[in-house]
């Protein structure tokens, strides 16, 4: 198969040779490996790569990845980052508005009666930039003689992949890993990794969040050897019974092999103190190297997750040769039980009405925009229980891996939202106007949105800090966002679905949320809703909007709390001012800038920065305000 | 002539100002500058021009998006310019002709129980308004500060209303006994009763420069700077101003700028460097909000009406 530019254009195409998401377990080839700093199956590919900036695509190094290219003209760039970062292309922050506002004229594919696939928007723009990677590798030996996959954590926004000299496949969904199986094309040695990255596709109509509008290879590139048995995919569904004493774990598995073998899956919990809670051995069921499993054990009596007592167990699963037990593949990792359900419009938590003291949370750094690291990371974390925030949301995108495990560890509960967000589509100049809204109940469009569905779900569905899904943010509302409630619905784990943009159209108001969501409506709106025959539990997915010097009257909502059963709180809008620290030329010192900052016009300047922390992660003056009110109610 | 008598202010009845004196401290009333000119603590000047009634504290992104200075914009004018009409100087209870050449027959042997100055300020807000601040000190030297706003039918809600105290030099620190971090009407629930000694004076770093760094519900203050324009003072020696409250709690900040110096800025770079210490004592202080920064207001109960009287007091000691 050969790339085809034109993919940019057409909003059936996303993922082209990618491999199925799953679950983001960790694997080993034995015991002695879990205790490495690194894996010995994995190579990071972050570091210095060859890069080449191009205006568009007509101008970019068509060629680039063929084998012999001469690369000597091509610039170093550093992987993870963003390219504006690098000092390519204009940095530029806008909030609801398209980035073609004012230059171009463009509506969603199909999106009117007057449009049609609207071919070339992207692939024959004279503004959208496109950057061209090179990475030379050997390969670890650790590595040699099993398959090889690679994963892309984050790439915005549409990538096209080669190695060797051979296409390998293309991606878009900036914020989930995409992975592909590099195992017929590698090398031991020499070999040349090629990755075209474009600034917009038409995933641009769906990742119109209002950040800094960035494009790259901006999270983690790595290498990852299978063995020769390797887990696929994994789902453990621990489940805590009704008297919130007693529990139970069932374990779903797919496993490829590459050899004929007999495998068994051996089953093991054990408590923080390394005691054996449970255990249990099934036979894998399967043809042609397609394995499956399912594991059921009563674990009797156990102790719940939640905030204020995170407990998680270490579950370990070993596969093995049936015949001569021979070790095959080792997959750990930690599950919590707790329990999510709705009983009278009230959402409960392990038999406790639930009550969110919530943050959304983007990814930031001042210096490194959403390239963050685990620093940052466990920063944040300190940062959320230190002042008694106790869910987060990820606003409005999958974070990096890592941060749900940190989460799952520190109690936090995470509404895991898709990387969807197409109010420029809607919202214009404060009024609601879904005359050309996207995906909306456009069939073209639908596939895309099933695709961040499906991807958020089988990648985080491990994760017992996650107790709600959210379908996006203000995307409004249609068929196509209603079948990614469908689809989580159907998944039966216990989750929650949130959206809140059935408020703008209710006619989906039964089909699309599990709960009554809104944002910014003041003390009174929610009170009079909620005094009038409500129909599901509320909650503010964004409110006290911290912008600058703010979050005056807190206390008026939090006495909502009180007030009504149905009122679960909120998630403050948001944990950190977004800005770019740059040298003033001036004065020479390092300072903030934001959106219009850079030249970048039409901006949305300092809409940027509603943090409860500055930008540099120091708490603003009104923290004091937050930690007092949700230690009342965490 | 030697002055000797310690249980009594020494008054200096001049042409152009009026002299308070005690032991340890000199003020200037000044009848060409429209207000109190100096305050000398232990031969220390704590003044860089007369303190004025203030009706601005800058625009924060709330009231903005709310457009609360569409709605309330002159104050900003009426704060940066005020007309002094009247002064009043009462002696023992007794209101003083104290003009020129009235004031020749008063002679240099003048001495006091208690001098009250009042300074009348007439606004140029539409309509105008009044503001009376009267000083009032007695022989220990503590000046008791009363101010009166005169509420006016049709004049949009305030930000803020009180006086501004503009120091000569940055100021090293300050400790109050109050409440802690930054407070607001609307957002002081999570603040703890204490003692908080504050040592960075910067603006919080909002990455426009907005209104910041008010202090609610405060008892005493007291503010310590080392540095003089006096080049004869060279010692570098520490000094205090202690503010008190009288009837009730005050409310403060004090930060390099005015607030028309924030509100000139979009970045803190463009702040000019900080060279004077800008000392507010409010008698109110309207919310900052936090509903959203595209519209929502304010809280009701935490507006300003311009409308109805404001007084308030406290003590300079």
């Amino acid at each position: 198969m050969n790339a085809c530019i034109k993919w940019l254009d057409n909003p059936e195409i996303f993922r082209v040779n990618q491999l199925d998401a799953h679950s983001d377990h960790s694997y080993y080839l034995n015991y002695a490996d879990m205790e490495k700093p690194e894996n010995p199956l994995f190579q990071s590919l972050n570091g210095q790569w060859d890069f080449a900036f191009s205006k568009n695509a007509a101008s970019r190094p068509g060629n680039f990845y063929e084998e012999g290219f001469d690369a000597s003209d091509f610039d170093k760039i550093m992987v993870p980052g963003h390219i504006e970062l690098a000092g390519y292309d204009q940095i530029r922050y806008i909030n609801t508005m398209y980035p073609w506002e004012g230059k171009e004229y463009h509506r969603g594919a199909y999106s009117l009666d007057s449009t049609g696939a609207e071919e070339g928007m992207f692939s024959e723009a004279s503004y959208n930039p496109v950057g061209s990677y090179l990475k030379h590798f050997d390969l670890k030996p650790t590595m040699l003689g099993k398959r090889i996959r690679i994963c892309f954590e984050g790439v915005e926004e549409a990538m096209y992949l080669w190695i060797n000299g051979q296409f390998v496949g293309y991606a878009e969904d900036s914020f989930t890993p995409s992975e592909f199986d590099l195992t017929p094309y590698i090398r031991e040695k020499n070999n040349i990794l090629a990755v075209q990255v474009h600034k917009m596709s038409t995933a641009a109509f769906l990742e119109d969040q209002d950040f800094f509008r960035f494009f790259g290879i901006f999270r983690n590139v790595t290498l990852k050897a299978v063995p020769d048995v390797h887990m696929e995919d994994v789902w453990f569904k621990p489940v805590l019974n009704p008297d919130n004493e007693h529990g139970s774990v069932a374990v779903s598995m797919r496993v490829s092999a590459r050899k004929q073998v007999t495998v068994h899956a051996q089953f093991v919990l054990r408590d923080r103190e390394g005691n054996v809670v449970a255990e249990n051995s099934v036979p894998l069921q399967g043809l042609n190297g397609n394995l499956t499993g399912e594991i059921y054990t009563d674990v009797g009596v156990i102790k719940s997750w939640d905030n204020h007592h995170p407990y998680l167990y270490q579950a370990t699963i070993a596969l093995k040769n049936a015949e001569n037990g021979e070790l095959l593949e080792l997959v750990p990792y930690d599950i919590g039980f707790r329990r999510v359900e709705i009983m009278d419009k009230v959402i409960y938590l392990n038999g406790k009405r639930l009550v969110i003291t919530g943050v959304n949370r983007h990814e930031w750094s001042p210096k490194t925009g959403r390239c963050i690291g685990m620093e940052e990371m466990h920063s944040d974390i300190a940062c959320i229980l230190k002042n008694n925030i106790n869910s987060v949301r990820t606003c409005h995108y999958p974070d990096q891996i890592p941060w749900y495990f940190l989460c799952d560890e520190a109690g936090i509960y995470v509404m895991a939202e898709c990387n969807l967000e197409s109010h420029g589509s809607f919202q214009k100049l404060g009024a609601i106007e879904p005359s050309c809204n996207v995906p909306g109940s456009i069939p073209q469009w639908k596939e895309a949105v099933m695709d961040r569905a499906r991807t958020s779900f089988e990648t985080f569905k491990n994760h017992t800090s996650i107790l709600f899904w959210s379908l996006g943010n203000e995307s409004y509302a249609g068929d196509d966002i209603e079948a990614m409630n469908v689809y989580f619905k159907d998944k039966k784990d216990g989750r929650l679905v949130h959206y809140e943009s059935s408020y703008y159209n209710r006619a989906y108001e039964d089909t699309i949320s599990d709960i009554e969501s809104r944002m910014y409506a003041n003390p009174k709106d929610v009170a009079e809703y909620l005094s009038d025959k409500p129909k599901k539990p509320y909650i503010l997915c964004e409110f006290m909007h911290d912008m600058g010097n703010s979050m005056g009257g807190l206390g008026d909502y939090m006495k909502l709390i009180d007030e009504f059963d149905l009122y679960q709180g909120g998630f403050i809008w948001d944990f950190i001012d977004q800005a770019i620290l740059v040298k003033d030329p001036v004065t020479g010192k390092d300072v903030l800038r934001y959106g219009g900052d850079f030249e970048d016009r039409p901006a949305d300047y300092e809409f940027s920065a509603n943090g409860i922390l500055f930008a540099d992660r120091r708490e603003k003056p009104a923290m004091q305000e937050v930690r007092y009110y949700y230690g009342l109610y965490r | 002539m030697a002055y000797t008598d310690n249980e009594k202010l020494r008054v200096v009845y001049g042409d152009f100002t009026l002299g308070v004196h005690g032991e340890g401290f000199s003020y200037i009333f000044s009848y060409a500058q429209g207000g109190l000119e100096s305050i000398v603590k232990d031969g220390y000047e704590w003044l860089f021009r007369c303190p004025k009634p203030t009706f601005w504290r800058a625009l924060t992104d709330n009231d903005r998006g709310s457009k609360f200075h569409i709605k309330s914009g002159h104050w900003l004018a009426a704060d940066m310019f005020i007309d002094c009409q009247d002064i009043t100087v009462i002696m023992d209870g007794a209101v003083q002709n104290c003009k020129a050449p009235d004031n020749n027959s008063y002679g240099g042997d003048v001495s006091a129980n208690e001098i009250t100055v009042k300074y009348l300020y007439k606004t140029i807000s539409v309509p105008s308004t009044t503001v009376i601040v009267s000083y009032t000190v007695n022989p220990s030297g503590k000046i008791k500060v009363d101010v009166h706003y005169d509420g006016k039918k049709d004049l949009p809600e305030l930000p803020v209303f009180g006086m501004r105290f503009i120091l000569p030099t940055v100021a090293e620190k300050y400790i109050y006994k109050g409440l802690s971090g930054e407070t607001y009407p609307d957002r002081k629930a999570g603040a703890q009763q204490g003692v908080f000694e504050v040592t960075d004076l910067s603006l919080t770093p909002y990455i426009v420069p907005q209104e910041c760094g008010m202090r609610m519900d405060t008892e005493w203050l007291e503010v310590t700077r080392r540095t003089s324009q006096d080049r004869s003072k060279t010692d570098g020696s520490q000094h205090t101003l202690r503010i008190e409250m009288a009837d009730a709690k005050f409310d403060f900040s004090c930060l390099p700028y005015t607030a028309s110096e924030i509100e000139n800025a979009l970045h803190h770079e463009e702040l000019p460097p900080a060279r004077r210490t800008v000392l507010c004592i409010y008698g109110a202080v309207r919310g900052v909000g936090g509903i959203d920064s595209w519209g929502s207001d304010v809280e009701e109960a935490y507006h300003i009406s311009a409308e109805k009287d404001i007084d308030y007091s406290f003590y300079i000691c």
